[in-house]
């Protein structure tokens, strides 16, 4: 199942903060898509940090999507993938 | 899935750039109490030793550490590529640029030859050991973006500058029967304000302007030609000024060579102004105005610098060149740096003890502080006030400085001292949440 989370109107350190917050409320099977303006460079080495696989691509409106999953849940990982190929 | 293409693993400990940021706004005060001490007899000339410590203290101590410390601290979370021994590297150079700055300011007041010939040695190392080591850093980036191409020929601006600094310190105090001092010391300046100051702000405005100020990004045209474009432009008015062929087409030509590359630093001052105003959340942001004040400042020195091409009597003046420097120096460098300080030191806070908790905890526990609780807006606000006043302080104090010098100095301390508070206060809440953390992490181990 999708989340969406758009922190594309928010100033640092507001969007890595709430990212955090939702990935960690993510449930089995559950992936969260980001709606950033820019892409969050410095948010990657955290979420590996933490166990959390992504995958970004710009998204409409010179935005960037960043798709964010556990590590170890393969079904959230596969439903990405059905998503974003 | 992306490999991490930043990693705050190969930044320096945060204490590299911290000591650079805290430390630099004491120069600035120092400079301020110059002017609140000497008043009038400070602003007669540029050529005075009063002056010229002034400049120095401003340029060395606060423009220059600052900009050291960025440069140490962004280079390999923008690039990926760290600064070799960067530890020892921030120390030393830290060391060197304060003591010789230090030196260089005593030795211009008191006229101590001794104080100027160390100040002379101290500095010329200093930067030789910082560009030496970002030389290094530099080259192993593989893939430069228009903010590392900003920070190469800054780092060239830099060397250019501290060389002909070396070469006419010394020619002052171990004469070496330099010819044309005057000449060399207008390339100097040259190369330091628009090349070393103005190529390192147009080349990290490209990333941190719509990062913090949330604004479109720079036209693509800009970010990739504009810092180079007004390099080759700098080598060429350079040039000029040394082989200076005479008649009158080719000071014409000198003259329009000079406006153009002006105008392209004034383009840069347009398209931020414009950014700004085209910015997604119109919430008032005191970084955003101390940058608006800056980009103004440069629009106002290029009108300076044509009303002096068409006065030239007044050009010849005293006032002119204290205008023009004071405009560049302290209303657009200072101004645009103060600004950054606003969001630099909060924000690597921030991050530093974020990195450090999911690193160790996982991201469970307390949270950390924001960036506003690190640096309070009203505590910002209050001071951009002093810094404000400083600078409608200054054009009247360089006009009439028998009546304007010493409000401007004590407007300009305050301000300083509010900059210091300021960052004190949130390094020392930094400090404060950094021991909350460590003290949770033992308990979960």
């Amino acid at each position: 199942m999708e989340r969406i989370l758009d922190v594309s109107d928010l100033e640092p350190c507001e969007p890595m903060e709430r990212t955090l917050q939702a990935v960690g409320d993510l449930g089995e099977g559950e992936y969260l898509c980001l709606i950033h303006r820019r892409e969050p460079h410095l948010l990657y080495p955290v979420l590996d940090k933490m166990g959390f696989a992504w995958r970004t691509r710009p998204g409409g409106a010179s935005q960037f999507e960043i798709f964010i999953w556990k590590r170890i849940d393969r079904a959230a990982g596969s439903a990405v993938a059905l998503r974003t190929d | 899935m992306n490999p991490p293409s930043l990693s705050l693993e190969q930044a320096p400990p945060i204490q590299v750039p911290f000591r650079f940021f805290l430390t630099a706004p004491l120069f600035a005060l120092l400079s301020a109490l110059l002017l609140l001490g000497y008043g009038p007899e400070l602003l007669v000339s540029r050529w005075l030793p009063v002056t010229l410590a002034f400049t120095h203290l401003l340029t060395l101590g606060f423009l220059g550490l600052i900009m050291c410390g960025a440069m140490l601290q962004m280079l390999p979370v923008l690039a990926g590529s760290p600064v070799p021994a960067v530890s020892g590297v921030s120390m030393l150079v830290h060391l060197l640029l304060s003591i010789g700055t230090l030196a260089m300011g005593v030795g211009f007041i008191s006229g101590t030859g001794v104080l100027l010939k160390a100040a002379v040695i101290l500095l010329g190392m200093g930067f030789a050991v910082f560009a030496g080591a970002l030389v290094v850093a530099l080259l192993r980036v593989k893939l430069p973006n228009p903010t590392v191409t900003g920070m190469r020929l800054a780092l060239g601006a830099l060397v250019a500058t501290v060389a002909l600094g070396v070469i006419l310190g010394s020619n002052l105090v171990w004469p070496i029967g330099l010819s044309r001092p005057l000449l060399f010391t207008d390339i100097h300046l040259l190369w330091g304000v628009l090349g070393w100051v103005g190529l390192l702000v147009i080349g990290v405005a490209f990333q941190v302007v719509p990062m913090f100020q949330m604004t479109p990004d720079y036209p693509q045209w800009m970010s990739r030609f504009l810092v180079r474009v007004l390099f080759l432009g700098l080598c060429g008015w350079t040039l000029f000024l040394l082989v200076d062929p005479g008649g009158a087409v080719v000071e014409v030509i000198g003259k329009l060579w000079s406006l153009a590359l002006l105008v392209g630093y004034g383009l840069f001052a347009l398209t931020t102004l414009q950014l700004q105003r085209r910015r997604k959340r119109r919430l008032p942001d005191v970084t955003l105005l101390f940058w608006r004040t800056g980009m103004l400042s440069v629009l106002v020195c290029l009108a300076l610098w044509v009303a002096a091409g068409v006065f030239p009597l007044w050009a010849r003046s005293s006032t002119y060149p204290l205008l023009l420097g004071a405009g560049l120096l302290i209303g657009f460098a200072f101004s645009v740096v103060n600004g950054m300080l606003y969001k630099i030191v909060p924000f690597l806070s921030w991050y530093h003890l974020q990195h450090r908790k999911v690193t160790l905890l996982g991201g469970a526990g307390t949270r950390v502080p924001n960036m506003k609780e690190f640096l309070p807006d009203h505590l910002a606000r209050r001071q951009l006030r002093g810094h404000l006043a400083t600078l409608f302080l200054l054009g009247p104090a360089i006009l009439w400085p028998a009546l304007f010098a010493r409000p401007a100095g004590l407007a300009f301390a305050l301000s300083c001292v509010l900059l210091m508070y300021n960052l004190l206060q949130a390094g020392a809440r930094y400090r404060s949440a950094s021991r909350a953390l460590t003290k949770e992490i033992q308990a979960n181990v």
